[in-house]
């Protein structure tokens, strides 16, 4: 069930790549594991970046979430300095009917829009919320040096 | 009440409470004996029949009230904590909310034609396969039965929290059906789900816990929660928890405490029980001591010097200045630094002073803990074989041989409020007040008291397995043993209770007893209780 349901996403990423993203095993012989790239998105601290991201599939996926995590240094409120991601549906609201594409539009949803009231990083979010522009300073001079 | 069991008429909707009573004339849990010492709440113990059986209750009334099916009501009842009261009341203020928080399709939705059989493609495994009105719960979002199974069995493995499982589909709030989640489900995984349904009554219900017993099945409801404080109950299966916080039972000290208390424990136990299970330092020689059987009395090997163990202090001294021999619960923390010490060994000793008082309360409450323990095998012990062979012995039928059990009981029962007034001196007396003086006299007083309980089940009784008495001497040793039991059973309630008050009262009464010779209302009350020690 697994592999079946992962080679279909497979099939759907490469037919119909999305624009921001792309995604794919890092090796021809294992399934389960993938590298994923995600392009800063354009309206964000992050823009011109380009982060690596690595996909773990769970045997019983998609009945259990994937693990998701950045290879990047990103400074996000929600992302840690191990590049583990909060985000519900990788967790809690993970639902089967969600794909890895969906995945990897909501974490550049997030680079985007970081959610500070439920932050993984408490400094990050503070200062998030409270110099907005010393935020976007440090996410820029972050992409800068890790992700370009 | 037991007139409106079986009824599910509407009009008396508000019987929420009442309904509570259906099993307690033949379940009632242990009897609120007069001579159990801890005066019980009202509450109920049911197993797993008792319990299927109120649920099924009360799901009917949702069923013929709110005209839902019987999947349906279940699920209202778990969202609303089993509260009929609440799910009628919230139902009727605003249906449309409570469906769609439940999951409930909109009342509409059966009204709808049956699916025709139909292909589409899976939202999960993206196959084309042939959908009909069970493979969707009621909103048309279709699974193959392969995903289906993935899912469910997937949720089952989570938990509990599978009862609410939802449709897969994002976003979509509909609860998947039971005849739904039946049909895909592995029969390991469907009697998962049944364990779920009917604990959940217990799990979801907050006027009902489980026993903390091991391997207890059976769970206890209280009739009235009274707000944080510490309510003692005991299972059918013996074991005696507070309800409040799943401790062990622990009246007079309120569960904040007993949570301090038993972290303290378990952080210094390691070093704590190395050093109380192994050695002490003679009190004369320095010698480390290692107790190894007998009593408390002590005899240095060495210097033949004698103390007691408990307290390090001279034997000589222990009589009835410090409660009696076997009621050594004076806690002095200067005792064993007067004596010619130098100031090095004096600033030492002080560090040491805190964790000593500590070890102090920790010892006695350990003590008085396998005490309980003890007492609680000697009462199986009585059960199971030896009150037959007295019976026998005395020719008395076993029915009347019934103020043994009730002696042993109280012994137990006190070995217990006698532990936790450790936790609470711990705690409560810090400064070394009238108050702390009082505490530790009324506690000693109270520990005279169950020794001489204690000694006659202990001595008095096995006499007459041993030797020949006649019928008049056992009926004396019954009267004795009756009264004695009732007396230590009315003192330490009266302990308890003014425990819990927080001795009201002493330091100003003490006052005025120094003043004008009056007694402390504390010591008058537990005189009117019957005065452990009799002094």
């Amino acid at each position: 069930m697994a592999s079946k349901r992962i080679c279909k996403e497979l099939q759907d990423l490469q037919k119909d790549p999305p624009t921001s993203c792309s995604a794919g095993p890092r090796a021809d012989d294992d399934i389960f594991h993938w590298d994923a790239t995600i392009i800063g998105p354009a309206d964000s601290p992050y823009q011109g970046g380009l982060f690596f991201v690595a996909i773990h599939f769970p045997p019983d996926y998609p009945f259990k979430p994937p693990k998701v995590n950045f290879k990047t240094r990103v400074y996000h409120p929600n992302v840690n300095s191990q590049g583990s991601i909060c985000l519900d549906i990788l967790k809690e609201q993970w639902s089967p009917a969600l794909t890895i594409s969906k995945v990897l539009l909501s974490i550049c949803s997030l680079l985007t829009d970081p959610n500070p009231d439920d932050p993984l990083v408490p400094e990050i979010a503070q200062i998030y919320k409270t110099d907005r522009g010393r935020y976007e300073e440090l996410a820029k001079e972050w992409t800068r040096k890790y992700a370009m | 009440m037991s007139a409106d069991d079986g009824e599910l008429s509407q009009g008396s909707a508000a019987d929420y409470e009442d309904d509570d009573d259906a099993f307690a004339d033949d379940t009632a849990c242990l009897n609120a004996a007069e001579h159990v010492v801890v005066p019980r709440a009202a509450y109920q113990c049911f197993g797993a029949v008792e319990v299927r059986a109120k649920q099924s209750e009360a799901i009917a009334r949702v069923v013929a009230v709110l005209q839902v099916n019987t999947d349906e009501a279940t699920q209202l009842l778990r969202t609303f904590k089993w509260n009929v009261n609440t799910v009628n009341e919230e139902w009727f203020a605003d249906e449309e909310r409570v469906r769609t928080s439940a999951g409930l399709l909109p009342r509409d939705a059966d009204a709808s034609e049956p699916e025709p059989e139909r292909v589409v493609r899976c939202g999960v495994c993206f196959e084309d396969f042939s959908a009909d009105a069970s493979t969707n719960p009621g909103c048309r979002h279709d699974f193959c039965g392969e995903c289906w199974r993935g899912y469910l069995e997937n949720a089952v493995d989570n938990g509990p929290s599978c009862l609410d499982a939802r449709c897969p589909h994002e976003g979509c709030g509909a609860r998947v059906t039971e005849a739904l989640a039946r049909r895909f489900l592995s029969d390991a995984a469907a009697e998962k789900l049944s364990t779920f349904q009917w604990r959940s009554w217990v799990d979801d219900n907050p006027r009902v816990k489980w026993c903390v017993g091991p391997g207890c099945e059976r769970s206890v409801q209280i009739d009235v929660v009274r707000g944080e404080r510490p309510v003692d109950v005991t299972c059918h299966c013996g074991t005696s928890f507070c309800w409040q916080c799943q401790e062990q039972a622990h009246r007079p000290v309120d569960c904040e405490t007993v949570r301090k208390w038993l972290i303290k424990n378990s952080a210094e136990s390691e070093n704590m029980n190395w050093i109380l299970a192994n050695t002490k330092p003679c009190p004369e020689c320095k010698r480390p001591i290692e107790k190894s059987m007998g009593c408390m009395h002590m005899t240095c090997s060495q210097c033949q010097y004698q103390f007691c163990w408990m307290c390090q202090g001279k034997w000589a001294d222990h009589g009835e200045r410090t409660g009696g021999f076997y009621a050594c619960n004076t806690y002095e923390k200067e005792k064993k630094y007067t004596k010619n010490f130098s100031e090095d060994e004096k600033r030492r000793a002080l560090a040491k002073s805190s964790l000593e008082r500590y070890m102090h309360y920790y010892e006695r409450w350990l003590a008085h803990g396998s005490s309980q323990v003890k007492a609680v095998n000697d009462l199986k012990e009585m059960t199971e074989s030896k009150i037959a062979r007295l019976g026998d012995l005395q020719n008395t039928p076993a029915s009347q041989l019934k103020f043994v059990m009730d002696a042993l009981e109280q012994i137990a029962e006190c070995r217990r409020v006698l532990k936790w007034t450790y936790g609470y001196g711990f705690y409560n007396m810090e400064d070394d007040g009238m108050k702390k003086k009082f505490f530790e006299y009324i506690q000693a007083d109270a520990e005279v008291g169950l020794e001489r309980l204690t000694k006659a089940v202990e001595t008095d009784l096995e006499e007459f397995f041993h030797e020949e008495k006649t019928a008049e001497e056992f009926d004396t040793f019954r009267g004795v043993l009756t009264g004695l039991t009732s007396v230590t059973a009315k003192y330490f309630k009266t302990l308890v209770t003014e425990l819990e008050e927080g001795l009201p009262g002493v330091e100003s009464e003490a006052v005025d007893a120094a003043g004008g010779g009056k007694k402390p209302g504390v010591l008058t009350r537990l005189a009117a209780a019957g005065g452990g020690a009799g002094k």
